[in-house]
């Protein structure tokens, strides 16, 4: 049976700021380049010598030309590992981890991004474009700093700000508001902060919209073994005694749930 | 050189993975060399499957970690039916580990896996968990009871069984000498120490059942000791852990009296740590013209 996951010594190909305290970088990573699908994550071991247990996982944000990309904020120590890694430079990882999206084809897919959450956005807007699938994208973000696509409604590419300073003011709730006056049949997908993400699950439901999330938890090993990425699920049979069904991991399950399935997207 | 025997089987190197850190093999296996490993003792697995507890379920401290995953697994009809083939067919020893909430759960997830003609080499039983029959004391705190659980289960495999020990007690050598008594072949030390973190933010514990099990190098020299002390009290064999890291920790482990070690929380890492740490031990042997493990079991020079 070939591989499906990969710990790969990947080589950075290069690291850009893309928007304020926003960086891409560019890791040259075969294997898991050639096996990734938009929505994937990988684990990472920010340095050889990273003192803390967990490795950091983070979405694939292109697989492409034997090439992996990711988006990240400076939260932490791990993030500024990253940020400073050099060119050329052998980062652990291990990938590609997790479910995909999926069902695109069947819908006019409305992809939602915020923050940290891009990555899998653009993965996927990116993989749409190149399957001439036409798609609308809405980017949430605090103001225009923190953007790094114009706003371009002609484009179906829509920014929202929280300040006004570019695109729609207000969240990307006030886009899908006025998005959703098209009849067409809507298929949401998002990933941001749990703000966000809870904002849009809510939207979805009471607006009887499919809705897939890619959600952000703690986790260590990234392959169903710790256990410690956990995700409260609804449909849950009380009788049964059973396994996974009320606590689905992260790792595995996802990160990528059905809006109606997930109790919260404050994980 | 590196090979090491328990009861009539031989480990070919003495690294094992801990319970909980390798799920049971097949995950890691499809992409690492596990086989290379001494052994792999799968996670714990209860009479019926377990969701476990809420999240937080985990959290990172300096230099080790927070747990409280509340003992989730498939229950062991469905490890027996879907992790047991992949098991079986490894080329290297793997353990089981279970968990119970009365001595009955044990016995009859024991018996069950028993009668399933698994190859497991063994037994370790995670005493850690609370007797629900007898007022909820965990089982592993109280050296009676220890001894109790241990001689029920000997009546029912020939098979290695550890005792896997708990470091939140007053004397952990004497709960080892219950097991010892109890008809242990074998213990195992130390399960996670209890400890908390608070997020001061939201003033919240960071795992949701306030209290988890901290493992990873914290805990090494706690774990060390606590080896030191069992090996001065008993005459089975231990399995070291806690913390282990690097090729030097292991060597402390087997000085202080451990034959076999087991490494855990690293495993999330690195996981080919186990694999790895083998290579530097043979080494470090070759290196220190040792021509057998056994030469350097509690070899401490006071």
């Amino acid at each position: 049976m070939k591989n499906k996951i990969f710990q790969e010594n990947s080589k950075v190909v290069y690291t850009r700021e893309i928007a304020k305290n926003t960086f891409e970088t560019m890791l040259y990573s075969p294997k898991i380049s050639n096996r990734a699908i938009p929505g994937q994550f990988i684990n990472i071991l920010p340095s050889s010598n990273w003192g803390a247990m967990m490795r950091r996982p983070m979405s694939i944000a292109s697989q492409e030309n034997d090439n992996i990309s990711i988006i990240y904020k400076i939260v932490g120590n791990g993030t500024q590992m990253m940020r400073d890694w050099k060119v050329g430079q052998t980062v652990d990882i291990i990938g590609p981890l997790g479910n995909f999206w999926i069902g695109y084809d069947e819908y006019e897919p409305i992809l939602i991004g915020g923050g940290v959450g891009i990555a899998p956005i653009i993965n996927l807007k990116n993989h749409l474009d190149k399957l001439n699938i036409k798609n609308h994208l809405i980017m949430g973000a605090r103001n225009s700093d923190e953007h790094f696509l114009d706003h371009e409604p002609n484009l179906n590419i829509h920014m929202s700000t929280d300040d006004g300073s570019l695109g729609v003011k207000g969240t990307v709730i006030d886009v899908l508001n006025i998005m959703l006056e098209e009849p067409n049949r809507k298929k949401i997908y998002a990933c941001g902060p749990p703000g966000m993400m809870e904002a849009v699950k809510v939207f979805s439901i009471n607006n009887n919209i499919v809705c897939d999330l890619a959600v952000e938890t703690i986790m260590a090993c990234g392959v169903g073994i710790c256990q410690g990425c956990t995700v409260e699920l609804n449909k849950v049979d009380e009788n049964k005694n059973s396994y996974r069904q009320k606590y689905a991991l992260a790792c595995i399950d996802g990160p990528i749930f059905n809006a109606k399935d997930i109790k919260t997207c404050y994980l | 050189m590196l090979s090491v025997k328990i009861k009539d089987i031989i480990f070919k190197n003495p690294i094992l993975t801990a319970s909980g850190t390798f799920g049971y093999g097949n995950e890691i296996g499809e992409f690492i060399d596990i086989e290379k490993l001494g052994g792999v003792v799968t996670k714990s697995v209860t009479l019926h499957p377990r969701e476990g507890n809420p999240q937080p379920r985990i959290a990172e401290t300096d230099s080790g970690m927070l747990n409280s995953i509340g003992l989730a697994n498939l229950g062991v009809v469905e490890y027996c039916n879907s992790k047991l083939p992949y098991l079986n067919n490894l080329d290297t020893n793997f353990i089981i580990n279970v968990a119970g909430y009365a001595i009955d759960d044990y016995v009859e997830t024991l018996q069950i896996l028993e009668s399933n003609n698994g190859k497991q080499v063994g037994y370790e039983i995670n005493i850690s968990c609370p007797n629900v029959k007898e007022g909820g004391m965990e089982f592993g705190v109280d050296p009676s009871m220890t001894e109790k659980l241990t001689a029920e289960l000997r009546k029912h495999t020939d098979k290695i069984l550890i005792m896997k020990l708990s470091p939140n007690v007053t004397r952990i050598e004497d709960i080892a000498k219950a097991a010892e008594f109890g008809g242990a072949d074998c213990v195992s030390a130390i399960n996670t120490l209890v400890g908390m973190g608070i997020d001061i933010k939201t003033r919240k514990p960071k795992i949701n059942t306030v209290f988890g099990g901290l493992s990873g190098p914290a805990i090494k020299p706690i774990a060390l000791a606590n080896v030191h002390k069992i090996y001065k009290a008993i005459n089975i064999p231990i399995i070291g852990l806690g913390g282990i890291k690097s090729i030097n920790d292991i060597v402390e482990f087997i000085l202080a009296g451990a034959d076999l070690i087991q490494i855990g929380t690293l495993n999330y890492k690195e996981p080919g740590i186990g694999i790895r740490l083998a290579d530097d031990l043979m080494n470090y042997l070759k290196e220190n013209n040792i021509n057998s493990i056994s030469e350097l079991k509690g070899q401490l020079s006071i």
